[in-house]
């Protein structure tokens, strides 16, 4: 039950994205959430449709994975279309009641919405498939590094968000084996209402709490005794390197941005 | 007569379809009979851990059965909590589930889910404490004022008060000294010949499995390796070396003296039994038979 859940959805392979440097990866996955709202008309959402399929091809994710990350957004999409139904009327009207009317225009935007929506979570989830959490907040703390002059403890942040990553999946486990442990001793935690069910996890909590606290002094203990201080002068193991797919990945993207913009002007919108 | 519990065939496989697929029980079938006392020794990931989950319904196996009385504790998912009941189970580390308020609380969180009376509950909770040797006083202490070894054996006490027929422990005495260690071993026992149940556990210490068990299971890469009495098994030194396992460090040194022409007829594996058998043969003078 508790693995079903996709925390730092991580995929291993060996694939070009898989090995890109994390900060690229970063500012790339940053400026396709915004590039995915520049095109206006179909066109350029075939562009974008193609670049990403051109993306998953790069990370060598199989399908049934990418398909997976649909579910939980299927309610979203839904909810925004149902909207986009309703609110648009443009073109003819297809049928009507009381206040609802749907009509072309409205299904037209609806299914622009719903595939523009398809396109940001499966561009985006490709970046947490092919880099490990920790390739993640090292990245983030360096691409954040010029918040330093403001003051922004830049690598303070990124050291929690690493601890708190990497005690996800302890955290998890630890979980698991408390409920096993109440279940044992007959706990019922999969039937009964609301108020009862919260009231069942009470026995699973107190634990996870104590231990959680627990682990933190260890930690912060152990992380003491090999001289940690924070970032000052910290040097690392891995030093992240420019490559050459690193460069093509940032030539790629420029084209990508550059041909949605020129759409602009060269295809009418749609909307 | 069916056996009291069996697995067919039990087969599990973590993560299936995913990168990380791993067998980690491949088709085990063992029987274990009515008052049986077994040690259940294996390579850490050799399967151990999640064969003994399996005995009480908290994990579902991906092919096979494990039979209680001869039913499948699965035929009706719905009653999985009775089987839960009857096969008690007490984890690695159990003091870090303790929740409650009061020791005799935590302890009653069991038979309470059980649905039994509060009298009986009573009854059951200072049965159960008596057995680990929890004083009564302790009982309505918080849980985390207790030292370790109280927690632990406040921990087991609330399985013990459901009064499974199988009774089921995954490394009992981990982490703790000595005396810690046999105390809670003798309170294992002490229970056995209570309830007239049957035990089984799991540890690394080979000391701990010659002590108590009466036979042993050893698992390796997720299969039985071997089944059967205590000495069957500790007489077959180089097969459990080669699955990385070893004998007590008295056996040791009966095989060793075997290698150099002492062949004392038979082997030992506690102390007491080695002193039985190199009592005599000093007294002869160190000559091998008379």
């Amino acid at each position: 039950m508790i693995n079903g859940i996709a925390l730092g959805q991580y995929f291993p392979g060996q694939s070009v994205m898989h090995k890109m440097d994390p900060r690229i990866k970063l500012i790339n996955t940053f400026i396709f959430i915004i590039a995915v709202f520049i095109p206006q008309s179909w066109a350029g959402l075939l562009m974008v449709i193609l670049f990403v399929l051109f993306s998953i091809n790069c990370s060598k994710i199989p399908g049934k994975t990418i398909l997976k990350s649909f579910k939980p957004i299927i309610p979203i999409i839904l909810i925004t279309s149902l909207i986009n139904v309703f609110y648009t009327q443009s073109g003819t009207i297809l049928w009507k009641w009381w206040i609802f009317t749907i009509s072309t225009g409205g299904l037209n935007k609806a299914g622009f919405m719903a595939v523009r929506i398809l396109c940001l979570i499966v561009g985006s989830s490709l970046m947490t498939y092919t880099t490990t959490p920790t390739a993640l907040t090292d990245g983030m703390e360096r691409v954040f590094s010029p918040l330093k002059v403001f003051h922004v403890h830049v690598h303070e942040l990124a050291m929690m968000m690493t601890i708190a990553l990497r005690f996800i999946p302890t955290l998890i486990e630890e979980t698991d084996k408390i409920m096993s442990a109440q279940k044992a001793r007959g706990a019922d935690m999969e039937s009964g209402g609301l108020s009862q069910r919260i009231k069942a996890f009470i026995p699973v909590l107190i634990p996870l709490f104590v231990s959680s606290f627990r682990r933190a002094y260890e930690l912060a203990t152990a992380m003491e005794c090999r001289c940690y201080h924070g970032g000052e002068g910290r040097t690392r193991m891995k030093q992240l390197k420019m490559q050459g797919r690193d460069y093509s990945a940032i030539a790629v993207m420029t084209v990508f941005v550059g041909l949605l913009i020129a759409s602009l002007f060269v295809v009418p919108p749609v909307l | 007569m069916s056996s009291l519990l069996e697995t067919k065939g039990l087969t599990h496989v973590y993560g299936e379809g995913t990168p990380f697929e791993k067998k980690a029980l491949d088709e085990v079938s063992i029987t274990f009979e009515q008052g049986d006392l077994v040690g259940i020794i294996g390579h850490t990931g050799s399967g151990k851990s999640t064969f003994i989950q399996h005995l009480n319904g908290l994990l579902k196996p991906t092919a096979g059965q494990v039979l209680l009385h001869g039913n499948d504790i699965w035929a009706n998912p719905k009653q999985i909590r009775d089987i839960r009941f009857k096969v008690g189970m007490v984890f690695q580390y159990p003091e870090y589930q303790l929740f409650e308020e009061t020791v005799y609380k935590d302890i009653a969180f069991g038979p309470k889910n059980m649905g039994i009376s509060e009298d009986e509950i009573e009854q059951r909770v200072k049965k159960a404490a008596s057995i680990v040797h929890l004083k009564e006083d302790l009982l309505q202490k918080s849980p985390f004022e207790l030292s370790g070894g109280e927690k632990r054996r406040a921990a087991i006490a609330g399985v013990m008060a459901m009064e499974p027929e199988v009774f089921i422990l995954d490394e009992p005495t981990a982490g703790l000294d000595p005396k810690g260690r046999n105390q809670i071993l003798d309170q294992i026992c002490a229970y056995r010949e209570e309830q007239n149940s049957t035990v089984l556990f799991v540890s690394h210490s080979m000391e701990d499995i010659a002590k108590v068990a009466k036979k042993v299971l050893v698992m390796h890469k997720g299969k039985v390796a071997m089944y059967g009495q205590t000495y069957e098994v500790f007489s077959q030194v180089d097969k459990l070396e080669q699955m990385g396992l070893t004998v007590p460090a008295v056996t040791k040194i009966f095989t060793g003296l075997k290698k150099r022409g002492f062949d004392l007829g038979q082997n030992a594996y506690t102390i007491e039994q080695a002193a039985d058998v190199l009592l005599p043969f000093l007294q002869r003078g160190g000559t091998v038979h008379d």
